[in-house]
């Protein structure tokens, strides 16, 4: 095992460790780890900016290849980090209106035609098939999303849903049967949506402990045992010096 | 106080213990159910195995380390899958800290399956803008990576000839913990560009994204743990997220015993109060 | 003065935004052009912006450090991570792996920043726990539909599950397919058409909060 990589096992047993200490109560080596997390992700997206922005998208082509063109969003850039500066902060506006303006131009067509008329389009489809010999038909199939009971039901969702979220109408009388069909629909797919999040957190958790349990080896000189080991005794210290501590005030 | 109460105001570090009990146990003594494979990810699946050798295949690793348990093992099985296809593969990231993953992951399945930087694939790396990349992609992929990661020049590459913009993808799959992810490569690109488009995603956002697979304007969907374990499945290669299943079902069943224990607690505590 | 202030920026959101939203229906090759253009400068705009977002967390900390607020030495502890990143990140060149080799700046990220960043979301899953057991419960009819519903999706999206009830399998992808995608389209549909009127009230100007910095 190269020594790099056992240091490298070792320390991000201990990290992961720590920041696991949270889960018993807050204290100095989650503060420690927490601190360290975003020092680290801070400047590792510092360094990447500089290598990809600075040298690859700008001193690169201009210096190298001459593009003088990149000079216009170089010095937008530039501009924008005039907020810095009080005095010349209203500078950044032009930046900023520059960026919005754009990303908005940009938004608005492809948005429409993504969100808006393709999802319209797939939701109002024919509620009963022709097919060729058999003539009209309809599919009760719960099972194919595509099938004809479905659709109906999909148009149904949407439209309660929609009618829901409508508040300039008062969803009394037949309002009020639709407005509630969609809560209804609402609370099916929030009910949903739990479980997948409890799904994702999990795989989140699984992940983490089978990197401990790899680094339990003893090929990696079971680093996650010691490792739990100080991390408990350094909890127990702490609990114990807090609670002999006298209360502040 | 009664059971039901105590019961209820329950130190939540026991909660905690039972969670992690139900998560490390099953990784050490692992039992191996069976995985049912679901329509969404088997779109995935066959698309790429219907593709035929030399297709240009584009992988956009959009996640962080957050989301690394669940989409990294996604991008390992799809890029096996991809490699024993023979197809000209393309990775990038719109991520800037899922950079080192990336790289990570195609330096590590290119090793393994044989396959050479330049000529099999190109990692392309990082970069700014979101949506803007993927409109300068789609207008001319050469302005927007003149080189690749590693700062050779993408135009004398091989794997990408012929390749302009990304028209001349014949199919794109992002592996997305938020945005940009899916739908931005959609609205961005698929919309106009007209390439082929399926997704990966977290479990968290992955709900949000039925409608796009309804509607075919993505071809598959990969949710999660389980969409990556049912891909292994799939390419007969069974790795990490086969192997996080059991755990996965325990944790599950856990969660579902505990909502049904406190609704339990609470209903007999409210006819107490009532009675 | 007052126009180059308040005026002069808002006359240039509406002339670009008008100007992009027009491309996308005009397939002449100097539109495409344009387009090329314009999203290769919201590239190098783009790191500008990502710069911006983390300067103000330097300053915090290092005001605290100044003063030596209680808990300064944390933040000692944040930036001797952030300096000592950016040290190694520009001596390996930015680079995690150097030809096949994994460089300094690949091992921080390797041993620190996956693990740091993994566990940090990894402990969500003890607290969406013991947030469930405290708080789900079936207190109306809506929340009972609730429960009901996220139970069968959790049992049927894991192998336990579909093992012993087969059609919690089945019925959690109708639920998925069907009611979710049908939920789903309508909030996107509903968010879409707010979101693209909230863009035209950028373009003319009246939706100003965007533009902040300085007086007026």
């Amino acid at each position: 095992m190269p020594f790099d990589t056992l240091l490298g096992a070792w320390i991000a047993t201990g990290l992961t460790l720590f920041i696991l200490s949270f889960l018993y109560e807050d204290n100095p080596l989650f503060k420690v780890a927490e601190h360290l997390y975003v020092g680290v992700s801070v400047g590792y997206t510092i360094v990447k900016a500089y290598d990809t922005v600075i040298i690859h998208l700008i001193y690169e082509p201009i210096v190298k290849q001459g593009d003088w063109s990149l000079l216009i969003p170089l010095s937008i850039g530039m501009l924008m980090l005039t907020r810095y500066v009080p005095k010349a902060a209203w500078l950044s506006r032009y930046a900023f209106a520059f960026i919005v303006g754009v990303g908005s131009g940009l938004a608005i067509p492809r948005t429409i035609s993504s969100y808006i008329l393709k999802q319209v389009e797939d939701t109002v489809r024919p509620l009963a098939s022709m097919v060729p010999g058999d003539g009209l038909t309809f599919s009760f199939n719960l099972l194919n999303p595509a099938s004809n009971l479905n659709t109906i039901i999909i148009l149904l969702g949407v439209t309660s849903v929609l009618f829901y979220f409508f508040f300039s109408v008062e969803h009394t009388g037949a309002g009020k049967a639709v407005a509630r069909t969609g809560i209804l629909f609402l609370m099916i797919s929030f009910g949903a949506a739990f479980g997948y999040t409890v799904m994702a957190r999990m795989s989140l958790l699984i992940g983490r402990l089978t990197d401990l349990i790899e680094f339990s080896d003893p090929s990696y000189g079971r680093a996650t045992l010691w490792l739990a080991a100080v991390t408990v005794a350094a909890l127990v210290i702490w609990a114990r010096q807090r609670r002999e501590q006298p209360p502040e005030g | 106080m009664t059971f039901a109460e105590r019961m209820l105001k329950i130190d939540r570090r026991i909660i905690f213990a039972v969670i992690g009990l139900c998560t490390l146990l099953p990784l050490l003594y692992p039992v191996g159910l069976p995985i049912k494979v679901s329509p969404e990810v088997r779109g995935v699946y066959d698309y790429i195995e219907s593709l035929p050798p030399g297709s240009v295949f584009l992988l956009s690793m959009d996640f962080d380390p957050a989301s690394k348990p669940e989409l990294y093992p996604q991008s390992i099985a799809i890029l096996r899958h991809a490699f024993r296809k023979n197809l000209r593969v393309i990775v990038m990231t719109l991520w800037v800290t899922g950079t080192g993953l990336a790289d990570q992951v195609i330096s590590q399945i290119a090793q393994e399956t044989g396959k050479v930087n330049g000529r099999d694939y190109v990692f392309l790396g990082w970069s700014p803008g979101a949506g803007s990349v993927i409109i300068n992609m789609g207008q001319d992929l050469y302005t927007t990576f003149p080189v690749d990661y590693y700062g050779k020049p993408t135009k004398e590459l091989p794997v990408l000839e012929g390749v302009q913009n990304l028209r001349d993808v014949n199919y794109a799959v992002s592996l997305a913990a938020g945005n940009p992810g899916v739908e931005a490569w959609y609205v961005f690109g698929k919309d106009k560009y007209k390439f082929e488009l399926g997704g990966g995603c977290t479990g968290v956002i992955a709900p949000g994204l039925y409608p796009l697979l309804r509607s075919g304007q993505i071809n598959g969907l990969i949710g999660g743990l389980r969409g990556a374990a049912e891909y292994e499945s799939l390419i007969g290669q069974k790795g990490r997220a086969v192997a996080g299943m059991d755990a996965q079902s325990a944790t599950h069943f856990a969660i579902i015993v505990l909502v049904i224990l406190c609704n339990i607690f609470y209903v007999s505590l409210r006819r107490k109060q009532k009675g | 003065m007052i126009f180059f202030r308040r005026q002069a920026p808002l006359l240039v959101t509406l002339v670009t935004g008008l100007v992009f939203a027009a491309q996308y229906y005009v397939p002449h090759p100097a539109s495409e052009q344009l387009l090329t253009s314009v999203t290769k400068w919201m590239q190098i705009i783009g790191g500008f912006a990502l710069v911006l977002g983390v300067t103000s967390l330097f300053h915090l900390h290092a005001v605290r450090i100044r003063r030596r607020e209680p808990g300064w030495g944390y933040s000692l502890i944040l930036y001797a991570g952030l300096l000592g990143t950016i040290a190694v990140g520009l001596w390996a060149n930015g680079k995690e792996t150097m030809d096949g080799a994994p460089t300094a700046f690949g091992w921080i990220y390797t041993y620190m920043l996956v693990p740091l960043q993994g566990t940090m979301f990894a402990i969500l899953a003890f607290f969406i726990a013991s947030a469930a057991y405290r708080s789900f419960r079936a207190r109306s009819r809506e929340a009972a539909v609730l429960l009901a519903a996220a139970i069968i999706v959790m049992m049927g999206r894991v192998p336990l599950g579909e093992y012993l009830l087969p059609a919690s399998g089945d019925v959690s992808q109708w639920i998925l397919n069907v009611l979710n995608a049908s939920v789903r389209r309508a909030i996107l549909i509903g968010v879409s058409l707010g979101a693209v009127a909230l863009s035209f009230k950028i373009i003319f100007g009246v939706e100003r909060s965007y533009l902040g910095g300085g007086k007026e």
